[in-house]
């Protein structure tokens, strides 16, 4: 996170992290359907080859709260294939949470389990431990066959710490909720440890509602949350102390 | 410093606020000379002024003609001092990100327009479009006339008109439609920028990570080289020291079998006969494992001289020819005459060749014939290598040949069969009492005086073992060479 006191603008950095081919850069692209022309910039894309990210994916989001303070939020892809690794840890640095999107596919276990410990490993070779990211999970492509069952995915989630977000971004389905539940468990860390909340009177559920509703939302952010599979709840994920 | 610190990728700082654009200038997103070309260009299409600034107010391109009604008031004393005025008023003002743009006013009656130029929300500079006359203009305004005692309204009234004219609404979407392609222009060239910066900052990372790489290697393989040491120094030692019990075993025994201790009965001859031969194969074994660990470790002690190749040869032939007439085995030896000597040490090639003779013998058939040949090498037809007709007749090599009728070596085999105690069918160990480690000490010993040792098939069957080693250099060659007379 950063804060630009002169201009008034608090800067948050989230990345999509997974394995290839799990819909990373869809899940921008849908987000940034979903966004109103005001609050969206252009998704800039860099270098791309067969439709496959080399660099990354950037989609800057801004939202102005109370007291004239813009929320300026940038949403970051990583490239999903294996050789891209010195890649994947620089668009990490200053990460302020990670949604990360695992591919709903059995044959795609293992890729799933890989590309997280990579994570892992890469958030830990920036000085940067997993517990103390921001993190929530998206099962994407549920609409395909040979999928984990939704049996299955609310048993591993209702044991797993992180809330995990069923989706098929390629329509939009749990693209938003992942992206606010993504927000609000950041949000609330970087609260915890910054206390925005007493220094620039920025209050978190209206900061969500505006985010949320100009991003097309029908439901209160209450119920986007409600629709994550298991999870503790985010401000007791949220670690108050530094990185 | 931890290893967990010392692998730790750096913050990059530049990547950092390139991508979360805190750091971005407009200088930095544009190519000046390109910016420029399109402000000209926007100029003839459109007849106004256009000028361009930086937020940290750095004039970046403009385009601008002087218009004559300026010329004319600035011919004024009064005229030039508000013009001056009004100018560097326009240059002031400063319109906010996203904000719509500023009309400046003219005290001719002309406009100026400045916005902002933003990108992704932030301003990073401004445009400043005029002076235009809009149309609405159509007399000599009272400000105009009032601004000198002196003026001329005919004169001020035939040159108004000559300043480019556009309608209100007109300059606003050409405003829009500027702001629009500077905004493609800044993305594009934010992209450009980002890409460059992303594609130095992951080759910096994967070297990075491959320079770590590299140095965990480099441990890794210095270690294994210590280990190899103290593995070849731990052989040495184990060997001396099994030797010395062994010495007292042969010592013993041998006395046995001569009687000393009393003549032997029955089978006790036999017995303490076999237990003297094990021993000194043992003795060998031992022998031949001290000295691969001490060619290994670099700490053969060679005594090198000239060797006379002949003499070397009919010694080894004498030395093994017991052991080939029990089955009835020749060793034929020939030496082409005038040949050269070998630097070498003696005993030690002596050695070589009598283990390649002792294994051909080992493996030739009854009644069979060993040749064990010595010449200059045999030159090959012709060389790649620069310079050869000069080098080659400098490097002169004796080969040896040790050519048996025996069971031969299958092609696949014949890299192999140096490695330390490698025999091509494990089970002729016992049936050959090898110890599988000559060769591997010919090997090592032949490398040892700069020589080569390969092997290649008899026909039809055997194996040939050719030794190549440099002749020892002639005194007579080296530093006077004949002089013409004259």
């Amino acid at each position: 996170m950063q804060f630009d006191f002169a201009a008034k603008e608090l800067i948050i950095k989230l990345v999509y992290y997974g394995p290839a081919l799990s819909g990373k850069t869809t899940n921008l692209q849908s987000l940034h359907v979903l966004a109103d022309t005001g609050s969206r910039g252009r998704l800039m894309t860099l270098e791309t080859r067969d439709d496959r990210t080399l660099f990354f994916d950037m989609l800057p989001l801004t939202f102005q709260a109370e007291k004239e303070i813009s929320i300026r939020i940038k949403l970051f892809t990583v490239p999903g294939q294996v050789i891209h690794g010195s890649t994947r840890r620089l668009v990490l640095q200053g990460a302020d949470g990670v949604a990360f999107i695992a591919d709903s596919q059995l044959a795609e276990t293992e890729n799933n389990a890989a590309a997280f410990v990579d994570l892992r490993d890469n958030l830990k070779a920036n000085g940067l431990k997993i517990g103390q990211m921001p993190l929530v999970i998206q099962f994407n492509k549920r609409d395909l066959p040979n999928v984990r069952s939704d049996v299955e995915l609310v048993e591993l989630a209702r044991r797993g710490k992180e809330p995990v977000f069923p989706a098929v971004a390629l329509s939009g389905q749990g693209v938003l909720e992942t992206f606010m539940g993504l927000l609000n468990r950041t949000y609330a860390g970087l609260n915890a440890q910054h206390n925005l909340k007493q220094k620039f009177g920025i209050s978190d559920n209206v900061l969500l509602e505006d985010v949320a509703k100009k991003l097309g939302a029908k439901v209160p952010v209450e119920e986007l949350l409600r629709s994550a599979l298991g999870g503790t709840p985010a401000v007791a994920a949220a670690s108050p102390g530094k990185p | 410093m931890s290893e967990s610190e010392s692998s730790r990728v750096p913050h990059d700082d530049n990547l950092q606020a390139l991508t979360l654009g805190t750091d971005v200038r407009l200088q930095d997103l544009v190519d000046h000379e390109a910016l420029r070309d399109m402000v000209r260009s926007f100029h003839t299409l459109f007849g106004i002024s256009l000028r361009v600034f930086s937020s940290d107010g750095l004039l970046l391109a403009e385009s601008v003609v002087g218009q004559e009604i300026c010329h004319y008031v600035g011919t004024l004393e009064n005229g030039l001092r508000a013009c001056m005025a009004t100018v560097s008023k326009a240059r002031t003002i400063e319109p906010a990100a996203r904000s719509k743009e500023v009309t400046h006013p003219c005290f001719t009656g002309a406009q100026y327009r400045v916005f902002s130029i933003d990108y992704d929300g932030k301003k990073l500079g401004k445009a400043v479009l005029g002076p235009f006359l809009p149309a609405e203009v159509t007399s000599v305004p009272d400000t105009l006339l009032a601004v000198d005692p002196k003026i001329d309204g005919a004169r001020a009234l035939e040159l108004l008109p000559r300043m480019p004219r556009a309608k209100t609404e007109a300059i606003s979407l050409i405003c829009d439609h500027l702001r629009r392609t500077l905004d493609l222009i800044l993305w594009s060239g934010h992209k450009a920028l980002l890409t460059s910066q992303m594609h130095l900052s992951s080759v910096r990372e994967s070297y990075r990570e491959l320079q770590q790489k590299n140095e965990k290697l480099q441990e890794a393989f210095d270690r294994l080289r210590e280990l190899d040491r103290l593995k070849s120094n731990f052989l040495g030692v184990v060997s001396h020291e099994l030797r010395t019990p062994l010495t007292s075993i042969i010592g013993y025994s041998e006395m046995l079998v001569e009687g000393i201790a009393g003549p032997l009965v029955g089978d006790q001859q036999k017995f303490v006969q076999t237990i003297n031969d094990k021993g000194q194969q043992l003795l060998q074994l031992i022998m031949s494992l001290l000295d691969l660990s001490k060619l290994e470790s670099g700490t053969m002690n060679m005594k090198k001289g000239t060797v006379a190749i002949g003499q070397l040869l009919s010694d080894v032939a004498a030395t093994l020819a017991p052991k080939a007439r029990k089955r009835s085995i020749e060793i034929e030896c020939t030496v082409e005459p005038g040949l050269p000597d070998v630097q070498g040490d003696p005993d030690r090639l002596r050695q070589v060749f009598v283990n390649l003779a002792d294994n051909a013998v080992k493996f030739s058939p009854e009644g069979s014939t060993i040749y064990v040949t010595a010449g200059p090498k045999s030159l090959d037809d012709s060389s790649d290598e620069e310079g050869f007709s000069l080098l080659e007749p400098s490097r002169r090599m004796i080969e040896v040949s040790v050519i048996d009728s025996g069971i031969g070596i299958p092609e696949d085999e014949r890299e192999r069969i140096f490695d330390a105690f490698y025999q091509v069918d494990s089970s002729s160990t016992r049936e050959h009492e090898g110890t599988g480690l000559g060769l591997s000490i010919v090997k090592r010993l032949v490398d040892a005086h700069d020589g080569t040792v390969r092997v290649s098939a008899n026909h039809p069957t055997g194996a040939i073992f050719s030794v190549v080693l440099p002749a020892a250099a002639q005194r007579s060659q080296l530093g006077s060479p004949a002089r013409r007379p004259g």
